[in-house]
């Protein structure tokens, strides 16, 4: 039991750290970066020398760059990001109006995706029809070679612009507050595609190896019927690699939803990025950074933790990886370390 | 002594073939396997006719700034692409965008190849400090979305090509490194490494003879998919206007094709279908090398 506490501990102390590095790479970025904070504070007019020194000063960056960096992590540590340059109000109000819109993409992408690439992805590799697999296999390497701002792109241009039967912007019709369903049809569909073909792949290859296994001949020997094995005996065993492979997918989702928001006009925090990064908007970049980061280190324990209760030979185990390889069981599937390297 | 273990050292190294054909045969069935497929004839013949053209074409084709054409023609005649809101001639758009996707797919993936043989290898072999420093970078940029740092860093140090190929390459080469590190790793332990160990060469000539040379297959295949998927990222990076104004690429058409979908539906059709086709083509043979490097895996018993 300690050992476990320890482990989450661990993992705990490791996200925190992680999310330093990030939260210190930024700034020092934001450092090197040319420009004049205090002119694009100001726009497009010029400066005279007493209003400079009068806003170096009232946003004290007249002191040095340590010190600066000091106070924003004290800062942050109390949940507090800044205010935005360009709109004057906390980051924080801004990415809490948005980031609700944002999971409305996000989850159910997410939901369809890991689903869909199960199914898919065990069918494929279960099936016996060879032009069965093809298809599937084929298929998911194209829509998994799609990029998928143009996917969008093209269905707004195929269901919006000439079949008429879905919206191409927004997220409900104009002046109505919430999310209408039809909005959402296009851009979540986007969403998911990607990462369906790409879990349906990860799917296949596990589920075969799987299927290769001795435990399995024996389910079958014991007479069992062959839907049986594959569903009761394979899958779970297949999972395994599935579990990772979706903690990560959130993340991507997520840094994808700049694209597919972007594409769609969907006011969530990605376009809120984009727009951020365009404005130089200093604070709301890393506000907006320090949040998906923060998403993606809960998911990322959240994974660990499910991992744990998934594999039955992890659940008393050290740490997944930080271990020696020689705890991490043998038959972590060869596969996953190639699968897995896609950042 | 040296002279005495030299067969052993040959025998370790699958690059040159010697006469009795022994060690070096298991690469060239893995090449003749590799293109004995059809998939790799097709695929292969696509992406070597979409790199000539990107290459070659924007020497043959209009000007891809002259605004003499008329604007908005649909694709057809003397306009085989159609042409643009300023009446730019859009296959020469198309072909020179290619050349700028292309040469940052190419590039990301030849830098994250050598950085990932040095650290990687390095780091596999000898293990230690700089192992731990790998294995905690490569979990960094496992767990924060690459696109994230990218879009950042490009949007405050600048949007030049070189700089593009820079930023992507840094986040993506701990991938292709968390391989070659596994392999090397694997590789160390081989009864023809400790046989130079104990020869008492040193180890960055095993490394460089030995080691990397035969960790070479998986790495290979990372680095297939590495084009691709620095193809897709920078045009993702330019579709969001995060791109060089001077060199657009498929993705920066996009980007301006955006507001015209409606009116003009060529222009984002033909970039996306290119950069579709490309990275389709990439990584298929990426399939295609894995199963003639793996045989056993992908086949249902």
């Amino acid at each position: 039991m300690t050992s476990v506490l320890s482990h989450y501990g661990r993992l705990l102390l490791s996200s925190v750290i992680l999310l330093l590095v990030v939260i210190s790479i930024l700034f020092l970025l934001l450092e090197l970066a040319p420009g004049d904070p205090i002119q694009t504070l100001v726009g497009d007019v010029p400066v005279t020398q007493a209003l400079r020194d009068q806003l170096t000063a009232s946003f004290g960056l007249d002191r040095p760059v340590w010190e600066r960096y000091a106070i924003y992590l004290a800062n942050v540590a109390r949940g507090d990001l800044g205010v935005s340059f360009g709109t004057n109000t906390p980051v924080a109000e801004l990415i809490g109006e948005r980031i609700g819109a944002t999971l409305a993409l996000t989850v159910p992408a997410f939901v369809i995706s890991t689903t869909g690439g199960i199914v898919i992805g065990s069918i494929a590799a279960r099936t016996r029809r060879r032009w069965l697999d093809s298809l599937l296999s084929g298929g998911s390497v194209g829509l998994f070679s799609l990029p998928n701002f143009w996917l969008g792109l093209m269905l707004i241009l195929l269901f919006s612009v000439t079949l008429g039967w879905f919206p191409a912007q927004g997220k409900a019709p104009y002046g109505q507050d919430g999310i209408s369903l039809p909005y959402l049809v296009l851009p979540v569909i986007t969403m998911a595609t990607m990462e369906l073909a790409y879990k349906a792949r990860v799917m296949r290859s596990s589920m075969i190896e799987s299927l290769g296994q001795d435990f399995v001949d024996t389910a079958a020997s014991k007479g069992l019927s062959s839907r049986r094995v594959l569903w009761r005996h394979a899958l779970p065993n297949a999972l395994l690699p599935m579990v990772t492979v979706s903690g990560y997918s959130l993340g991507h989702m997520l840094a994808g939803s700049a694209l597919v928001e972007t594409v769609f006009g969907w006011p969530g925090i990605g376009q809120l990025f984009v727009g951020a990064i365009e404005r130089q908007d200093t604070f709301l970049v890393l506000g907006v950074v320090i949040v998906i980061t923060v998403m993606v280190l809960i998911v990322n324990v959240l994974t660990d933790i499910v991992y744990g209760i998934v594999d039955p030979r992890l659940r008393a185990r050290v740490s997944r990886s930080a271990a020696p390889r020689s705890l991490r069981g043998p038959r972590t599937p060869a596969v996953s370390e190639q699968q897995r390297s896609r950042a | 002594m040296t002279v005495q273990l030299t067969p052993v050292d040959d025998a370790g190294t699958a690059a040159p073939p010697p006469p009795d054909g022994g060690p070096a045969r298991r690469p060239a069935t893995v090449w003749s396997v590799f293109l004995h497929k059809p998939t790799v004839w097709i695929f292969g013949g696509i992406l070597i006719v979409m790199v000539l053209a990107s290459v070659v074409g924007p020497l043959l084709a209009a000007s891809p700034v002259s605004t003499n054409n008329p604007t908005f023609q649909p694709p057809g005649g003397a306009y085989p692409f159609g042409t643009d809101n300023l009446g730019r001639d859009y296959l020469a758009r198309v072909l020179g965008g290619g050349r700028i996707s292309l040469l940052v797919g190419f590039s990301v993936a030849a830098l994250c190849l050598t950085l990932a043989l040095v650290v990687g290898g390095l780091a596999g072999y000898h293990g230690g400090t700089l192992d731990l420093v790998l294995v905690k970078v490569s979990e960094f940029f496992q767990v924060i979305p690459g696109l994230v740092l990218a879009l950042v860093a490009a949007a405050l140090l600048g949007t030049n090509v070189t700089l593009i190929v820079v930023i992507l390459a840094v986040t993506m080469w701990p991938g292709v490194a968390r391989i070659v590190r596994a392999e090397a790793m694997r590789i160390s332990q081989l009864g023809y490494v400790e046989s130079q160990r104990a020869a008492g060469f040193r180890a960055l000539r095993i490394l460089w003879s030995d080691v990397l040379p035969n960790a070479m297959p998986p790495v290979l295949v990372a680095t297939t998919m590495t084009v691709a998927r620095a193809i897709l990222a920078e045009s993702g990076l330019s579709f969001l206007g995060i791109g060089d104004a001077n060199a657009p690429s498929w993705g920066a058409l996009l980007n301006q094709a955006q507001p015209y979908i409606g009116t003009a539906p060529w222009l984002p059709l033909f970039p996306g279908l290119c950069i579709f086709i490309v990275v389709l083509a990439i990584n298929l043979l990426g399939d295609a090398l894995n199963d003639a490097l793996n045989p056993s895996i992908g086949k249902v018993k």
